[in-house]
């Protein structure tokens, strides 16, 4: 529904701008923040008397149907007749009480990273994660894609039993079949490959090594597609190993990232000291400063103090010029370093003030600064990076000997030696490569020419169709295992029998292991609590081990020694070519593309462009200029013989010259993947020193649009002040700036709130805006996933999204993230107008939705300020079935069509511990309730507590100098309080602290 | 005859008397105690509650043993029941039964007698807590032989309770009122 525009008169340009239509405030975009609904949102009434056009039918057929149905359901609805049946267990579990949830410590592993976790459970199903609290490290955070795996687990394309050819076997068949080729494989001495992922695990290592003493010619190689291969490679020349770097930003006063989005949420710990140190009381408290140079615009730049568009080819040669010009001011060069092929001056992509300020910065902070370069990176700008960090003397970071990772050049070995015969069997464990291998038909071909291929894995993908024998592993959280992490080795154990005919990985290498004559333990289990009680336990039982899910160690690794690096790296990686430079890093939702088929993710807005369920290539605002791009316009983009075809986004705060565009799309397989964007994979180089990072590549208009499923352009707020961003310098002078405590006048009475009020504030100088408060909030309150046609039309339905606010000039804006919620306000506008009174306020201050009174009038949503109500236009959840209804948490209704949604504080939370006190015959503790955005929150951005409690930590903090409520003026009242961004820029000469 | 006097006469008292039918059979039929109330289907096991909470006196959290700890009362496991069944009555075809599924597995699918709708998260823990009797929502159910529905369970039932809850609840108790906000229930 449109209704009339007020006649603005001439607005100036917004301080804060959401997209690139609300900057120059195009008519379109005055429009949208004007309407709730998007156009196309809700049908026109004149399309067809008020009904969708697909239904056909005409609004007095469709009001006799109605009405007839009602009176039937009237009359068929009161027959309790049939209740169901209750089927209780035949021996019930000691520590099942149905209706109660059991947590369990375990682990996930991505990539090299390991989240240690603990695992909600409901009547043996796992339902919602979050960090394992006793880990030292990540004290209770994880990542939004480790929170969103317990989806996987409940995935409907999981492979159910073992095939072989296509055709369904049994596991004694599939065994046979897999000990048999390998048996003849030792006899005759040909090796075999094994390809898998990384290997965090010191029991799966073990493992492994007793399965090459078994076999001694397997050949293993641990391959992760988006760890970067250049990281790599700078390491075994910096380090003569590889090495895992750990940020320590408790100690960081100074920080440079060299293209390092450290702050992308994959970082529990790191994320955590930087809220830490970001959530500050007031202005003469210490806080770091984050330096960025980077291409593409990342979460960690949106986060900078200064931040300077740099193309990834430069950064070497930049960190070069910056490590010579600490030299130069006294700074030890280690022996090998030789600088003095550079050439002098500051360099041009920085302004000479900011360059001068940056290196003030560095020299003085000394050892606690610390120089980050994104795994992406070259490797040049690697080994710069490293450089700097050993004449820094850095105490901001962790370094420690890793795994070695298999890059490009060992793959393409494996593919020669592959295509020429050499191998009698090759078995890929939970790996994809022949869709993230670059040369996928090179690939193809290689494979055929192995005798066995054998694949282990969750869900058949794009290997698996290449293989013969295909095995379907467990998902991790029905699996064992143990992962060594800094501060303590983790265990992992499975929290839910297994859901089908399935396996986990290290069983089938058991097997194999014993058909090769060793003897073993019985299973995996056994294997690893053999091995953990032999050592590991530091004198702990195992089940207290697995109780906490760890055991802590306090031996620190040895640091490997800097060997030394060459400027001759950095020159070889400025060398530029002709056409734009494309930059190929993992994208958010998918990761390397093993998160693809998880809707949850597909569906969570990308943290900087909002886009959802695909992958356009981020083009600067220059380059859109010059080639007369606009947002969603079909590109060609070719390097190399290879060419994609896929939409564009303008991206501002990205370098000239350079593109963005994210790996993982693009999969063939998987009911939710297959066809959500394009694959870039092709587009990575086979040289592991800049396999991501690519020159020569050439855009082209491709003519045509695609309407692009983004949620930045949904739920705007007009032009009103909504996020306040202030420097460190404003903080100390005028906190408030020039807003003032609007003067409410209400015609209503005050609500009153006899025991508790419940508020949330929410530090706006933590929040990195990674977005794990969303796929929090997404698992714990049943929240559907749309599409990517319905997000288009405005229709997601996140109960808490984050608002990215752009401000300043195009080409390198400052950035702030808010997130936005149902505020719970006092005097609520949604109130007010609901027919039904549907949605009205309780006692203890929360904004309260009955679902089963809403008739979907949608007038709260049009009355709401904040743009946070949320309408199922469509019946997004009925056809669910198992498994994917085994997923919900069966404390939140599961919402139909027609009805309103919102935010509801996590209520069922709230109730649990209500009950529980006052079972207890106590009052409720302060932090004792959490909402799951707030647990979910890696920063600790979020605080939820009770406002009527002066000792509660919320109540400090709605005083504190930086709050401000959204919107105030309007009088709504929200319970929610906002504490102002901070930035920490030089300033009038001040530095780092 | 005028027409108007056919319709006076005959038409129009037919009419409200059609009309009146339809309102009052409608009403009769949608009236939800008529068929809440007294719905006792058979059960797969007929266990009597008569015996064992009225006659031998057992305690109803013996074998609801969640109703203090979690939203549900629960439905006793089979192991429960062969804790005194492996000896006790062990001839019955029904204890021969029980029996049965307890060495199997196989589910022993109880016919559910009170149930609320899926938006209403009823939560017995506050309820028993409180001293309020089973009985007060379930019935007698100590002389019941065969579980019969005593209450409709509609919204209303909540709210007379919440409302004034001293028929409820045991003597001398300091309660006054249940909470009366939609998201105690629905969320």
């Amino acid at each position: 529904m449109k209704t009339r525009l007020p006649d603005h008169g001439p607005v100036e340009a917004p301080r804060f701008w959401r997209t690139l239509e609300e900057r120059v405030e195009t008519p379109e975009a005055r429009q949208a923040a004007h309407d709730e609904f998007l156009p196309g949102a809700v049908p026109a009434y004149d399309d067809v008397h008020g009904l969708p056009p697909q239904s056909g039918v005409s609004r007095r057929d469709f009001l006799g149907l109605v009405s007839a149905a009602a009176a039937l359901a009237a009359t068929v609805g009161c027959d309790r007749k049939g209740q169901g049946t209750v089927v209780p267990y035949t021996k019930r579990p000691v520590e099942v009480t149905p209706g109660v949830a059991n947590y369990y410590a375990s682990a996930f592993q991505e990539g090299r990273r390991v989240y240690p976790v603990l695992v909600k459970t409901r009547e043996g199903r796992p339902i919602h994660l979050t960090g394992n609290d006793e880990h030292p490290g990540v004290r209770g955070k994880t990542s939004p894609r480790a929170m969103a795996d317990v989806l996987r687990l409940y995935d409907p394309d999981r492979l159910r039993a073992p095939k072989a050819e296509g055709r369904t076997i049994g596991w004694t068949e599939a065994e046979a079949r897999l000990h048999g080729s390998l048996q003849a494989a030792k006899a005759t001495g040909k090796p075999v490959l094994l390809l898998s992922g990384a290997v965090a695990s010191p029991t799966r290592k073990a493992l492994l090594a007793d399965l090459k003493a078994a076999l001694p010619t397997l050949e293993h190689l641990a391959y992760e597609p988006a760890a970067g291969d250049a990281a790599e490679e700078a390491a075994r020349v910096s380090y003569g190993q590889s090495v895992a770097i750990q940020p320590r930003l408790a100690k960081a006063k100074v920080i440079l990232s060299l293209g390092a989005d450290f702050l992308n949420g994959e970082d529990p710990e790191t994320l955590a000291a930087w809220g830490a140190q970001r959530r500050l009381k007031s202005a003469k408290e210490p806080i770091n400063r984050l330096w960025v140079l980077e291409g593409p615009l990342t979460l960690t730049g949106t986060n900078a103090d200064h931040r300077y568009p740099v193309a990834p080819s430069r950064l070497a040669a930049l960190a070069f010029t910056l490590a010579r010009e600490l030299a130069a001011k006294g700074l030890p060069l280690p022996a090998g370093a030789n600088l003095s092929a550079l050439p002098g001056g500051a360099p041009a992509d920085v302004p000479t003030q900011a360059w001068a300020n940056l290196v003030k910065d560095l020299q003085h902070a000394g050892r606690n600064a610390v120089v980050l370069c994104g795994a992406q990176m070259p490797a040049a700008a690697h080994q710069a990076a490293h450089l700097l960090n050993a004449m820094l003397g850095s105490e901001a970071m962790a370094l420690s000997p890793a795994e070695p990772l298999a890059t490009t050049r060992d793959l393409e070995a494996a593919v020669q030696g592959m295509a020429a015969g050499r191998y009698a069997a090759a078995i890929f464990w939970d790996v994809n490569p022949a869709f993230t291998y670059a040369r996928a038909t090179a690939w193809k071909d290689a494979v055929a020419k192995v005798p066995l291929r054998a694949w282990i894995g969750l869900m058949e993908d794009e290997t698996a169709a290449q293989c013969q024998l295909v095995l379907p592993e467990n998902h991790w959280l029905e699996s064992w295992g143990d992962y060594a992490t800094p501060g303590a080795t983790v265990l992992q154990q499975p929290t839910v029998g297994t859901l089908y005919d399935t396996r986990q990985g290290e069983d089938v290498l058991l097997g194999l292991l014993k058909a090769l004559g060793a003897a073993p333990a019985a299973d995996y289990h056994a294997y690893l609590r053999a091995r953990w009680e032999k050592a590991g336990l530091q004198g702990g039982t195992f089940e207290q081990a697995l109780h906490d899910g760890l055991v802590k160690t306090d031996a620190k690794p040895t640091a490997p020694a800097f060997r030394g690096a060459s400027v001759a790296s950095a020159e070889r990686a400025a060398k530029g070519a002709e056409g734009f430079e494309l930059v190929l890093f993992p994208g958010f939702a998918p990761h390397d593309g093993r998160h693809a088929n998880n809707s949850w993710l597909q569906e969570t807005p990308d943290p900087i462009s909002k886009m959802t369920w695909d992958n356009p290539v981020a083009v600067s605002v220059q380059d859109a200029q010059a080639l007369g791009i606009q947002e969603g316009d079909f590109v060609t983009l070719t390097l190399e013989g290879t060419t994609l075809r896929l939409p564009a986004v303008i991206q501002p705060g990205q370098a000239k010259g350079v593109l963005a565009l994210a790996l993982g799309y693009g999969r063939t397989t998987g009911g939710v993947a297959k066809g959500v964007g394009a694959n870039a994979y092709p587009f990575l180089g086979l040289d592991p020193t800049t396999a991501n990072v690519r020159q020569g590549a050439r855009l082209a208009k491709a003519g045509g649009r695609k309407e692009l499923s983004r949620t930045q352009s949904h739920h705007r707020m007009e032009g009103r002040d909504i996020v306040r961003s202030l420097t460190m310098d404003e903080f100390l002078h005028h906190p408030q700036g020039h807003h003032h405590q609007p003067e409410l006048v209400t015609l209503y009475e005050e609500q009153k709130f006899p025991d508790h009020k419940w508020g949330m504030v929410i530090d706006l100088a933590a929040c990195v805006g990674c977005s794990a408060c969303v796929v929090a909030c997404q698992s714990e309150n049943n929240v559907p996933v749309v599409g990517p046609e319905q997000v288009a039309k405005g229709r997601e339905m996140h109960w808490i999204r984050i608002d990215r606010y752009y401000e300043g000039e195009l080409e390198n804006p400052k950035v702030v993230h808010q997130p936005m919620l149902c505020q719970h306000c006092d005097s609520a506008p949604c109130e007010n107008v609901c027919p039904v009174n549907a949605t009205n306020h309780s006692p203890d201050g929360l904004n309260q939705m009955a679902y089963n009174r809403c008739v979907g009038t949608r007038y709260c949503a049009n009355n709401c300020p904040y743009k946070v109500r949320r309408f199922n236009f469509l019946e997004y959840t009925a056809y669910k079935t198992e498994p994917e209804t085994l997923a919900y948490n069966p404390e939140v209704t599961v919402r139909p069509r027609g009805v309103m949604e919102k935010c509801s504080f996590c209520v069922q939370r709230i109730n649990d511990v209500k009950i529980r006190a006052k079972g207890e015959g106590r009052s409720i503790l302060d932090g004792e309730v959490t909402t799951a955005c707030m647990a979910g929150c890696p920063s600790d951005a979020i605080v939820f507590g009770d406002l009527k409690d002066p000792e509660s930590r919320i109540a400090q903090l709605v005083t504190a100098t930086r709050a401000y409520r959204v919107l105030e003026e309007v009088g709504a009242k929200p319970a929610i309080t906002y504490l102002a961004d901070l930035k920490n820029p030089v300033e009038g000469g001040h530095h780092a602290n | 005859m005028h027409p108007f006097d056919r319709a006076f006469r005959f038409v129009l008292p037919a009419a409200a008397v059609a009309i009146l039918v339809t309102i009052l059979s409608v009403g009769w039929l949608t009236e939800p105690d008529r068929f809440a109330k007294g719905y006792a289907p058979e059960q797969p096991i007929p266990f009597s509650h008569q015996l064992h909470a009225g006659t031998l006196r057992m305690q109803c959290q013996y074998c609801h043993s969640g109703v203090d700890k979690s939203r549900h009362a629960g439905i006793p496991s089979v192991d429960l029941c062969m804790g005194c069944h492996k000896v006790t009555k062990a001839d019955r075809p029904a204890i021969q039964k029980l029996a049965r599924i307890a060495q199997t597995g196989e589910p022993l699918p109880w016919q559910r007698v009170h149930t609320l709708p899926d938006h209403v998260f009823f939560d017995h823990r506050p309820h028993v807590n409180a001293g309020i009797a089973c009985q007060s929502c379930h019935g007698e159910v100590q002389t019941m032989k065969v579980i019969t529905r005593e209450m409709g369970m509609r919204m209303g039932n909540c709210l007379a309770c919440h409302r004034d809850p001293h028929a409820a609840l045991p003597p001398g108790s300091k309660i006054t009122r249940g909470a009366e906000n939609c998201a105690a229930c629905h969320r």
